[in-house]
Protein backbone atom coordinates (compact mmCIF):
# COMPACT_ATOMS: atom_id res chain seq x y z
CA UNK A 1 0.00 0.00 0.00
CA UNK A 2 1.55 3.32 -1.01
CA UNK A 3 2.07 6.22 1.79
CA UNK A 4 -0.12 9.01 1.74
CA UNK A 5 -0.40 11.57 -0.98
CA UNK A 6 1.88 13.94 -1.15
CA UNK A 7 0.69 16.41 -3.86
CA UNK A 8 3.06 19.67 -3.33
CA UNK A 9 5.40 18.29 -5.64
CA UNK A 10 3.01 16.52 -8.20
CA UNK A 11 2.51 18.54 -11.93
CA UNK A 12 -0.67 20.61 -12.13
CA UNK A 13 -2.35 18.00 -14.51
CA UNK A 14 -1.72 15.36 -11.84
CA UNK A 15 -3.07 17.22 -9.00
CA UNK A 16 -6.05 18.55 -11.23
CA UNK A 17 -6.55 14.64 -12.08
CA UNK A 18 -7.12 13.69 -8.36
CA UNK A 19 -9.60 16.68 -7.66
CA UNK A 20 -11.23 14.85 -10.34
CA UNK A 21 -11.70 11.98 -8.46
CA UNK A 22 -13.29 14.00 -5.68
CA UNK A 23 -10.09 14.41 -3.62
CA UNK A 24 -10.66 17.91 -1.52
CA UNK A 25 -6.88 18.09 -0.59
CA UNK A 26 -6.31 17.83 -4.54
CA UNK A 27 -8.90 20.92 -4.69
CA UNK A 28 -6.73 22.97 -2.11
CA UNK A 29 -3.42 22.15 -3.17
CA UNK A 30 -4.47 23.97 -6.83
CA UNK A 31 -5.81 26.89 -4.48
CA UNK A 32 -2.34 27.15 -2.22
CA UNK A 33 -0.77 26.99 -5.64
CA UNK A 34 -2.13 29.48 -7.61
CA UNK A 35 -3.44 31.88 -5.10
CA UNK A 36 -0.93 34.47 -4.87
CA UNK A 37 -0.41 34.34 -8.99
CA UNK A 38 -4.22 34.96 -9.44
CA UNK A 39 -4.55 37.31 -6.78
CA UNK A 40 -1.80 39.56 -7.95
CA UNK A 41 -2.94 39.30 -11.16
CA UNK A 42 -6.39 40.72 -10.44
CA UNK A 43 -5.23 43.03 -7.68
CA UNK A 44 -2.70 44.78 -10.52
CA UNK A 45 -5.82 45.49 -12.57
CA UNK A 46 -8.43 46.61 -10.81
CA UNK A 47 -6.30 48.15 -7.79
CA UNK A 48 -9.50 47.43 -5.22
CA UNK A 49 -8.15 44.78 -2.83
CA UNK A 50 -11.92 43.41 -1.38
CA UNK A 51 -12.68 43.51 -5.14
CA UNK A 52 -9.95 41.52 -5.92
CA UNK A 53 -10.39 38.79 -2.99
CA UNK A 54 -13.83 38.09 -4.57
CA UNK A 55 -12.97 38.53 -8.02
CA UNK A 56 -10.17 35.73 -7.36
CA UNK A 57 -12.45 33.65 -5.70
CA UNK A 58 -14.87 34.13 -8.11
CA UNK A 59 -12.19 33.06 -10.59
CA UNK A 60 -11.26 29.66 -8.11
CA UNK A 61 -14.86 28.53 -7.87
CA UNK A 62 -15.71 28.87 -11.64
CA UNK A 63 -12.47 26.78 -12.30
CA UNK A 64 -12.75 24.29 -9.44
CA UNK A 65 -16.68 23.96 -9.73
CA UNK A 66 -15.93 22.49 -13.62
CA UNK A 67 -12.90 20.73 -13.00
CA UNK A 68 -14.43 17.80 -15.00
CA UNK A 69 -14.13 20.53 -17.91
CA UNK A 70 -10.30 20.43 -17.84
CA UNK A 71 -8.46 19.05 -20.85
CA UNK A 72 -4.73 17.75 -20.21
CA UNK A 73 -3.51 19.35 -23.63
CA UNK A 74 -3.42 22.61 -22.29
CA UNK A 75 -2.01 24.41 -18.84
CA UNK A 76 -4.35 24.05 -15.81
CA UNK A 77 -2.70 27.75 -15.27
CA UNK A 78 -3.41 28.97 -18.47
CA UNK A 79 -6.99 28.52 -17.89
CA UNK A 80 -7.19 29.47 -14.41
CA UNK A 81 -5.46 32.75 -15.90
CA UNK A 82 -7.74 32.94 -18.49
CA UNK A 83 -10.53 33.33 -16.57
CA UNK A 84 -9.03 35.64 -13.95
CA UNK A 85 -8.23 38.10 -16.56
CA UNK A 86 -11.85 38.02 -17.68
CA UNK A 87 -13.69 38.27 -14.33
CA UNK A 88 -10.90 41.35 -14.02
CA UNK A 89 -11.79 43.03 -17.41
CA UNK A 90 -15.66 42.56 -16.56
CA UNK A 91 -15.09 44.12 -13.28
CA UNK A 92 -13.02 47.24 -14.96
CA UNK A 93 -15.52 47.67 -17.75
CA UNK A 94 -18.49 48.44 -15.17
CA UNK A 95 -16.09 50.37 -12.69
CA UNK A 96 -14.76 52.33 -15.89
CA UNK A 97 -11.26 52.38 -13.97
CA UNK A 98 -8.97 53.76 -16.61
CA UNK A 99 -6.02 55.66 -13.92
CA UNK A 100 -5.09 54.30 -10.64
CA UNK A 101 -3.33 57.02 -7.80
CA UNK A 102 -0.88 55.00 -6.37
CA UNK A 103 -1.98 57.05 -2.82
CA UNK A 104 -5.42 55.04 -3.72
CA UNK A 105 -8.15 54.86 -5.89
CA UNK A 106 -9.50 58.67 -7.30
CA UNK A 107 -13.34 57.00 -6.50
CA UNK A 108 -12.45 55.81 -3.07
CA UNK A 109 -15.00 57.62 -0.49
CA UNK A 110 -13.40 57.60 2.37
CA UNK A 111 -10.31 56.77 4.27
CA UNK A 112 -10.49 53.03 4.39
CA UNK A 113 -11.46 52.60 0.87
CA UNK A 114 -8.10 55.10 0.12
CA UNK A 115 -6.34 52.58 1.79
CA UNK A 116 -7.45 49.66 0.35
CA UNK A 117 -6.58 50.98 -3.27
CA UNK A 118 -3.30 52.13 -1.95
CA UNK A 119 -0.22 50.01 -2.62
CA UNK A 120 1.74 48.44 0.11
CA UNK A 121 5.32 47.41 -0.62
CA UNK A 122 7.68 44.93 1.33
CA UNK A 123 10.70 46.76 3.21
CA UNK A 124 14.43 45.77 1.49
CA UNK A 125 17.55 45.17 3.73
CA UNK A 126 19.33 47.93 1.99
CA UNK A 127 21.19 51.57 3.05
CA UNK A 128 18.57 54.32 4.00
CA UNK A 129 19.14 56.00 0.19
CA UNK A 130 19.01 52.70 -1.52
CA UNK A 131 16.11 51.67 0.19
CA UNK A 132 14.42 55.10 -0.03
CA UNK A 133 15.56 54.64 -4.31
CA UNK A 134 14.25 51.08 -4.31
CA UNK A 135 11.20 52.34 -3.21
CA UNK A 136 10.68 55.21 -5.65
CA UNK A 137 11.48 53.22 -7.99
CA UNK A 138 9.50 49.95 -7.35
CA UNK A 139 6.51 52.27 -6.80
CA UNK A 140 6.92 54.53 -9.91
CA UNK A 141 6.68 50.84 -11.36
CA UNK A 142 3.87 50.24 -9.86
CA UNK A 143 1.96 53.58 -10.98
CA UNK A 144 3.27 53.32 -14.77
CA UNK A 145 1.62 49.35 -14.75
CA UNK A 146 -1.27 51.17 -13.27
CA UNK A 147 -1.66 53.52 -16.21
CA UNK A 148 -1.32 51.35 -18.85
CA UNK A 149 -4.06 49.82 -20.78
CA UNK A 150 -5.75 46.78 -19.13
CA UNK A 151 -4.94 44.48 -22.63
CA UNK A 152 -1.38 45.33 -22.11
CA UNK A 153 -1.18 45.28 -18.29
CA UNK A 154 -2.56 41.36 -18.78
CA UNK A 155 0.00 41.25 -21.77
CA UNK A 156 3.16 42.55 -19.36
CA UNK A 157 2.12 41.26 -16.04
CA UNK A 158 1.82 37.53 -17.58
CA UNK A 159 5.21 37.77 -19.57
CA UNK A 160 7.22 39.26 -16.82
CA UNK A 161 5.25 38.11 -13.24
CA UNK A 162 4.17 34.73 -14.01
CA UNK A 163 7.10 34.27 -16.73
CA UNK A 164 4.59 32.79 -19.66
CA UNK A 165 6.12 32.77 -23.31
CA UNK A 166 4.29 34.54 -25.56
CA UNK A 167 2.47 31.28 -27.46
CA UNK A 168 0.89 30.90 -23.73
CA UNK A 169 -0.40 34.53 -23.51
CA UNK A 170 -1.89 33.94 -27.30
CA UNK A 171 -3.64 31.11 -25.84
CA UNK A 172 -4.64 32.31 -22.07
CA UNK A 173 -5.91 35.51 -23.14
CA UNK A 174 -7.24 34.22 -26.80
CA UNK A 175 -5.42 36.60 -28.99
CA UNK A 176 -3.19 36.59 -32.27
CA UNK A 177 0.83 35.96 -31.43
CA UNK A 178 1.07 39.06 -33.14
CA UNK A 179 -0.78 41.38 -31.00
CA UNK A 180 0.41 39.96 -27.57
CA UNK A 181 3.70 41.07 -28.96
CA UNK A 182 2.48 44.26 -30.16
CA UNK A 183 0.64 44.82 -26.58
CA UNK A 184 3.81 43.59 -24.82
CA UNK A 185 6.03 45.94 -26.83
CA UNK A 186 3.86 49.29 -26.77
CA UNK A 187 3.36 48.69 -22.80
CA UNK A 188 7.35 48.04 -22.04
CA UNK A 189 7.43 51.58 -24.66
CA UNK A 190 5.40 53.51 -22.41
CA UNK A 191 6.52 51.89 -19.50
CA UNK A 192 10.04 53.03 -20.22
CA UNK A 193 8.76 56.38 -21.32
CA UNK A 194 7.24 56.65 -17.73
CA UNK A 195 10.03 55.72 -15.90
CA UNK A 196 12.70 58.12 -17.82
CA UNK A 197 12.37 60.46 -14.86
CA UNK A 198 12.77 58.86 -12.50
CA UNK A 199 16.20 56.97 -13.61
CA UNK A 200 17.30 60.93 -14.48
CA UNK B 1 22.13 47.94 -39.82
CA UNK B 2 25.03 50.03 -39.13
CA UNK B 3 23.54 53.29 -41.10
CA UNK B 4 20.18 53.11 -38.54
CA UNK B 5 20.13 52.82 -35.08
CA UNK B 6 17.69 49.68 -33.93
CA UNK B 7 14.17 49.84 -34.09
CA UNK B 8 12.48 49.47 -30.64
CA UNK B 9 10.89 46.11 -31.52
CA UNK B 10 14.35 45.21 -32.68
CA UNK B 11 15.64 45.66 -29.10
CA UNK B 12 12.44 43.49 -27.63
CA UNK B 13 13.96 40.47 -30.02
CA UNK B 14 17.35 40.92 -28.12
CA UNK B 15 15.63 41.40 -25.03
CA UNK B 16 13.34 38.28 -25.74
CA UNK B 17 16.77 36.13 -26.05
CA UNK B 18 15.07 34.57 -29.33
CA UNK B 19 17.09 32.72 -31.56
CA UNK B 20 17.47 33.52 -35.36
CA UNK B 21 19.83 34.51 -38.40
CA UNK B 22 17.77 37.86 -38.14
CA UNK B 23 19.37 38.78 -34.57
CA UNK B 24 23.35 38.02 -35.21
CA UNK B 25 23.27 41.77 -36.90
CA UNK B 26 21.72 43.57 -34.25
CA UNK B 27 23.86 41.52 -31.71
CA UNK B 28 26.57 42.74 -33.94
CA UNK B 29 25.16 46.59 -33.95
CA UNK B 30 24.32 46.65 -30.28
CA UNK B 31 27.55 46.02 -29.79
CA UNK B 32 29.21 48.73 -31.89
CA UNK B 33 26.72 51.47 -31.31
CA UNK B 34 26.82 53.35 -28.06
CA UNK B 35 23.82 54.47 -28.21
CA UNK B 36 21.81 51.45 -29.12
CA UNK B 37 24.00 49.83 -26.64
CA UNK B 38 22.64 52.45 -23.81
CA UNK B 39 18.70 51.68 -25.21
CA UNK B 40 18.69 48.40 -24.95
CA UNK B 41 20.43 48.40 -20.91
CA UNK B 42 18.04 50.68 -20.04
CA UNK B 43 15.33 48.10 -21.82
CA UNK B 44 16.84 45.31 -19.72
CA UNK B 45 16.72 46.86 -16.68
CA UNK B 46 12.89 47.91 -17.00
CA UNK B 47 13.12 43.76 -17.59
CA UNK B 48 14.64 43.39 -14.77
CA UNK B 49 12.43 45.91 -12.43
CA UNK B 50 9.36 43.78 -14.03
CA UNK B 51 10.81 40.39 -13.57
CA UNK B 52 11.53 41.12 -9.98
CA UNK B 53 7.86 42.45 -8.95
CA UNK B 54 6.40 40.43 -6.00
CA UNK B 55 3.10 38.66 -5.80
CA UNK B 56 0.78 40.05 -3.25
CA UNK B 57 -1.03 37.36 -1.24
CA UNK B 58 -4.97 37.43 -0.62
CA UNK B 59 -6.56 36.88 3.19
CA UNK B 60 -4.92 34.21 5.26
CA UNK B 61 -8.64 32.69 5.08
CA UNK B 62 -9.02 33.11 1.34
CA UNK B 63 -9.02 29.19 0.90
CA UNK B 64 -11.48 28.23 3.40
CA UNK B 65 -13.85 30.77 1.20
CA UNK B 66 -12.86 29.58 -1.26
CA UNK B 67 -13.83 25.76 -0.42
CA UNK B 68 -16.74 26.57 0.83
CA UNK B 69 -18.14 27.73 -2.48
CA UNK B 70 -16.63 24.55 -4.26
CA UNK B 71 -18.88 21.30 -4.16
CA UNK B 72 -16.17 18.27 -3.74
CA UNK B 73 -17.98 14.93 -3.86
CA UNK B 74 -15.96 12.53 -2.86
CA UNK B 75 -16.47 8.96 -3.71
CA UNK B 76 -16.75 6.54 -0.84
CA UNK B 77 -14.23 4.14 -2.09
CA UNK B 78 -11.83 7.17 -2.11
CA UNK B 79 -12.32 8.04 1.11
CA UNK B 80 -11.63 4.54 2.24
CA UNK B 81 -8.83 4.32 0.28
CA UNK B 82 -7.30 7.52 1.81
CA UNK B 83 -8.32 6.09 5.23
CA UNK B 84 -6.47 3.11 4.84
CA UNK B 85 -3.62 5.12 3.05
CA UNK B 86 -3.57 6.79 6.62
CA UNK B 87 -3.31 4.10 8.78
CA UNK B 88 -0.27 2.54 7.07
CA UNK B 89 2.94 3.61 8.35
CA UNK B 90 5.26 5.44 6.68
CA UNK B 91 8.50 3.66 7.53
CA UNK B 92 9.44 0.02 6.02
CA UNK B 93 9.99 -1.30 9.51
CA UNK B 94 6.60 -0.20 11.06
CA UNK B 95 4.76 -1.36 8.03
CA UNK B 96 6.51 -4.54 8.26
CA UNK B 97 5.36 -4.81 12.23
CA UNK B 98 2.24 -3.57 11.56
CA UNK B 99 1.55 -6.54 8.84
CA UNK B 100 2.86 -9.44 11.59
CA UNK B 101 0.66 -8.08 13.96
CA UNK B 102 -2.30 -8.00 11.58
CA UNK B 103 -2.01 -11.74 10.32
CA UNK B 104 -1.36 -12.70 14.44
CA UNK B 105 -4.65 -11.26 14.97
CA UNK B 106 -6.27 -12.64 12.10
CA UNK B 107 -5.21 -16.17 12.42
CA UNK B 108 -6.08 -15.93 16.45
CA UNK B 109 -9.78 -15.02 15.24
CA UNK B 110 -10.04 -17.66 12.26
CA UNK B 111 -8.68 -20.52 15.56
CA UNK B 112 -11.50 -18.62 17.70
CA UNK B 113 -14.24 -19.12 15.29
CA UNK B 114 -13.60 -22.71 14.17
CA UNK B 115 -13.46 -24.24 17.56
CA UNK B 116 -16.75 -22.27 18.16
CA UNK B 117 -18.35 -23.90 15.22
CA UNK B 118 -16.72 -27.21 16.60
CA UNK B 119 -18.69 -26.78 19.88
CA UNK B 120 -21.22 -24.82 18.16
CA UNK B 121 -23.95 -26.85 20.98
CA UNK B 122 -22.15 -25.29 23.89
CA UNK B 123 -22.63 -21.70 22.20
CA UNK B 124 -26.50 -22.62 21.15
CA UNK B 125 -26.95 -23.83 25.44
CA UNK B 126 -24.90 -20.35 26.54
CA UNK B 127 -26.92 -18.00 24.28
CA UNK B 128 -30.30 -19.22 25.27
CA UNK B 129 -29.20 -18.96 29.24
CA UNK B 130 -27.91 -15.40 29.02
CA UNK B 131 -31.76 -14.94 26.99
CA UNK B 132 -33.49 -16.57 29.45
CA UNK B 133 -32.43 -14.68 32.33
CA UNK B 134 -31.85 -11.13 30.13
CA UNK B 135 -35.41 -12.02 29.88
CA UNK B 136 -36.58 -12.48 33.24
CA UNK B 137 -34.84 -9.27 34.30
CA UNK B 138 -37.02 -7.46 31.83
CA UNK B 139 -40.57 -9.45 32.96
CA UNK B 140 -39.35 -8.66 37.11
CA UNK B 141 -38.89 -5.23 36.21
CA UNK B 142 -41.99 -4.63 33.94
CA UNK B 143 -43.75 -6.27 37.19
CA UNK B 144 -42.48 -4.04 39.65
CA UNK B 145 -43.47 -1.08 37.62
CA UNK B 146 -46.32 -2.03 37.13
CA UNK B 147 -47.51 -3.28 40.64
CA UNK B 148 -45.98 0.51 41.19
CA UNK B 149 -48.52 2.21 39.20
CA UNK B 150 -51.42 0.02 39.13
CA UNK B 151 -51.58 -1.54 42.00
CA UNK B 152 -51.44 -5.75 42.43
CA UNK B 153 -54.61 -6.82 41.34
CA UNK B 154 -53.74 -5.25 38.07
CA UNK B 155 -50.24 -7.07 37.73
CA UNK B 156 -51.61 -10.04 38.67
CA UNK B 157 -54.43 -10.13 35.94
CA UNK B 158 -51.42 -8.86 33.54
CA UNK B 159 -49.14 -11.55 34.47
CA UNK B 160 -52.21 -14.40 34.24
CA UNK B 161 -53.56 -12.95 30.82
CA UNK B 162 -49.80 -13.82 29.30
CA UNK B 163 -48.06 -12.58 26.69
CA UNK B 164 -51.14 -11.65 24.35
CA UNK B 165 -52.52 -9.48 27.70
CA UNK B 166 -49.04 -7.98 27.92
CA UNK B 167 -48.74 -6.85 24.51
CA UNK B 168 -52.57 -5.40 24.88
CA UNK B 169 -51.53 -3.45 27.94
CA UNK B 170 -48.43 -1.98 25.98
CA UNK B 171 -50.42 -0.43 23.13
CA UNK B 172 -53.20 0.94 25.34
CA UNK B 173 -49.91 2.92 27.03
CA UNK B 174 -49.07 3.93 23.74
CA UNK B 175 -52.14 5.36 22.45
CA UNK B 176 -53.25 6.96 26.16
CA UNK B 177 -49.47 8.71 25.26
CA UNK B 178 -50.33 9.35 22.20
CA UNK B 179 -53.59 10.93 22.64
CA UNK B 180 -52.55 13.09 26.16
CA UNK B 181 -49.79 14.70 23.51
CA UNK B 182 -51.96 15.15 21.32
CA UNK B 183 -54.48 17.10 23.74
CA UNK B 184 -51.41 18.62 25.88
CA UNK B 185 -50.60 20.10 22.31
CA UNK B 186 -53.63 21.75 21.43
CA UNK B 187 -54.17 23.08 25.01
CA UNK B 188 -51.11 24.74 24.72
CA UNK B 189 -52.08 26.32 21.05
CA UNK B 190 -55.21 27.50 22.12
CA UNK B 191 -53.73 29.04 25.26
CA UNK B 192 -51.28 30.61 22.75
CA UNK B 193 -53.68 32.05 20.85
CA UNK B 194 -55.98 33.52 23.63
CA UNK B 195 -53.01 35.38 24.42
CA UNK B 196 -52.49 36.64 21.29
Amino acid sequence: MPPPLDLTNLPDADVVLLAQQGRERAFRELVRRYERPVFSLIYRMVRDREASEDLAQDSFVKVLNHIDRYRPEFKFSSWIFKIANNVAIDFLRKRQLDTVSMDGSPHAGSASEVEASSFELADRQETALDEMEAREIGTAIERAIARLRPEYRSCIMLRHIEGRSYEEIAATLDLPLGTVKTYIHRARNELRVALQDVRE
Amino acid sequence: MDHRHLLPSEIDLLLDGDAGFGLAPLRAHARRCPECQAELEAARQLVALLDDLPHFAPSASFADRVMADVQVFEPWHVTLADSVRRLVPASRPARVLAAAGALTTAFAMTVAVVALLGRLDLVVFVTEFLADRARAAVVATLGNAVTAVFGDVAATALARSGSAGVALGAAAFLVSLVVATLLLRALTLAYHRQRS
